[in-house]
């Protein structure tokens, strides 16, 4: 039997409509990473996921919650490649795609 | 009231909602401390299918502090689990439920103690290993739990079905709530589930322009004056209880004789926390990570209802009461005691006219009210009760929301509703027991009432007098109220046995 989630409902109903204006603007695809590669999840999200939050991006301050803990750390890299996938989201979701 | 959704957010997430909490010397067993926290307030009894539980994603706390420095050297944590023991059915029983082990009954939830001593381990039992860290470090001061051990108390603890009706949950209390109270071996008993509300609120009157009914006619929009409505009188609540030797809570493991005792007051308070991330998956469960976060906290009934602006509520639950010098503020100069007169002008040709002239000197005067500071933020010192000078329940200078329980008062024979403003120091402010009319006492204590205790003009004709009226500051519910069934019991967990949903099916 298939699964179907929202995501991949929503994905499949996008593929007729932003998809295409999204890789046609210039902005967004500039924002990619090179190498990276967008999936669709094939597995659920761990009972305790590590979540990193960008507590403050000019400092490139990232947050890292794992179990019961917080720990901040400064990495401008990794920061930098979070906010330019982020941003790519960000202009999906303005394309009304997902 | 006294925090049944009283702030924003929390309003929202009633089952992190911490409704009261009340501690007081145990009145059947007066070697020990008896600490009622209530959440997931406002229950009508009728609420099924999926009748009302704790939230398995929230951990509770209660915490003890014992050297006056407002920080907890004693957490005792409470964590919850649900299960169904059928998942085909929709009901919550298949049939009556006769007792805790009833395969009638399919869901259930069951909860885990959890003790944490700050410093040395308790009892002199050998230290742990390093236990969860308390509420987060996050936004507030360090906190002393950190450096800790915690000792699991009790697993796997039933707590009892909701009261469902007659055909579902027959003999309530004698086949399932009192079932469950545990005894723990480490020397605590507890109890975790539904009761009935012991708090009690006119809350249709008094949200209403600050209307109370018996002084409706001196009111701004007056009108002839009536009885007090016991809003909560029909409603549920979820209790966690726990019941502990005083030895188990002093910071020297005394039991303290003398009321001047330095060891004798403990500070107390309780509060709820959430993870601070949630994940909510596409499938019908979720995941969670980060440290706990404070979501919910209570000390004195009323302090975040009345005393804190609501647009600082929910922050003022996220915080811890050794930062409650932020509030000093709102206590010196509390908002309703300007409203009063406002609100309760009296008209012309109905004494007493006006209603508050004294309180509106005192007011106009901008003299801090020190009188509520001791009530609420630092304990009140020996010597300021006139009527009873040994009595005090200070616990220094620390600005802090906290209960303040002087162990060595025991519990009195006749209690009065109006606790030490009825001098009977073994009620509020002195901890907090299940009936003591927190509304009546805490509008009469801001309308004036307590200020000639702290009056620096005491003695001179410039001394303050409560305006004549305070006394009759009241809501105009009869002490002790009553209910459907029991609203009190003589023994732990001491709050009533919940009203079930097919007597009660229409509040």
């Amino acid at each position: 039997m298939t699964t179907i989630n929202r995501l991949s409902f929503l994905k499949a109903a996008g593929v007729a409509t932003g998809t295409a204006a999204i890789a046609a603007s210039p902005a967004v695809a500039a924002a990619v990473e090179p190498g990276a590669v967008e999936t669709v999840p094939g597995t659920p999200i761990p009972n305790e996921p590590i979540v990193a939050v960008i507590r403050d991006p000019a400092r490139g301050q990232i947050t890292v919650l794992s179990g019961t803990t917080e720990k901040t750390y400064t990495d401008r890299l990794l920061v930098n490649r979070l906010l330019k996938a982020a941003g790519r989201n960000h202009g999906q979701g303005r394309q009304g795609v997902a | 009231m006294s925090s049944h959704r009283e702030a924003p957010e929390i309003a929202k997430d009633p089952v992190a909602d911490n409704a009261d909490v009340y501690a007081f010397v145990s009145p059947d067993a007066p070697d020990t401390v008896t600490i009622v926290s209530n959440f997931v307030p406002l229950q009508g009894p009728a609420g099924g299918p999926n009748f009302y539980e704790f939230g398995d994603d929230v951990l509770y706390s209660i915490y003890i502090d014992n050297d006056g420095d407002a920080q907890p050297e004693i957490e005792y944590q409470f964590q919850f689990s649900s299960s169904l023991r059928y998942d085909t059915t929709f009901l919550y029983n298949i049939g009556p439920i006769g007792s805790l082990t009833d395969p009638n009954w399919n869901a259930r939830q069951t909860y885990s103690v959890t003790r944490i001593d700050a410093g040395l381990p308790h009892g002199g039992q050998p230290p742990s290993p390093p236990g969860p860290a308390g509420p987060p470090a996050q936004g507030g001061p360090a906190w002393p739990l950190g450096l800790n051990h915690a000792r699991v108390l009790g697993t796997s603890l039933p707590c009892p079905p909701c009261n469902i009706g007659p055909r579902s949950t027959p003999n309530y209390e004698a086949n399932l709530g009192s079932q469950a109270v545990q005894v723990l071996a480490s020397g605590e008993k507890v109890f975790c589930g539904q009761r009935s509300d012991p708090f009690y609120v006119d809350l249709g009157s008094i949200f209403d322009l600050g209307d109370l009914r018996p002084l409706q006619p001196y009111h701004l929009i007056p009108s002839a004056a009536s009885a007090g409505v016991d809003a909560t009188k029909a409603l549920n609540i979820h209790t966690i209880a726990i019941q502990v030797p005083i030895t188990m809570l002093t910071r020297d493991g005394s039991k303290p004789t003398s009321i001047s005792s330095p060891t004798a007051v403990l500070g107390i308070w309780s509060a709820a926390s959430r993870r601070m991330v949630r994940v909510i998956n596409a499938k019908n469960d979720t995941a969670e990570s980060g440290p706990w976060v404070q979501v919910s906290r209570l000390g004195n009934p009323l302090f975040n209802e009345v005393i804190v602006p609501i647009a600082q509520k929910d922050e003022w639950n996220r915080g811890y009461p050794v930062g409650d010098s932020e509030y000093l503020p709102n206590v010196q100069h509390p908002e309703l005691a300007g409203l009063l007169p406002v609100l309760y002008p009296g008209h012309s040709g109905v004494a007493p006219f006006p209603v508050f002239p004294n309180l509106t000197t005192l007011n106009a005067s901008k003299a801090p009210r020190a009188d509520l500071v001791a009530i609420l933020l630092t304990g009140i010192p020996s010597g300021v009760i006139t009527q009873a000078p040994t009595f005090q329940n200070f616990t220094g200078a620390t600005y802090a929301d906290m209960l303040r329980l002087n162990v060595a008062i025991p519990p009195s024979a006749t209690p009065s509703p109006l606790g030490l403003l009825g001098l009977d120091i073994s009620g509020y402010p002195n901890g907090r027991r299940l009936a003591d009319d927190i509304v009546a006492i805490e509008l009469q204590a801001i309308a004036g009432a307590t200020y000639p205790y702290v009056d620096p003009n005491r003695g001179t004709p410039a001394a303050f007098h409560p305006d004549a009226a305070v006394p009759d500051v009241s809501q105009g519910i009869p002490t002790p109220p009553t209910g459907p069934g029991d609203r009190y019991m003589p023994a732990f967990p001491y709050v009533g046995s919940p009203y079930d949903g097919y007597d009660t099916p229409d509040v």
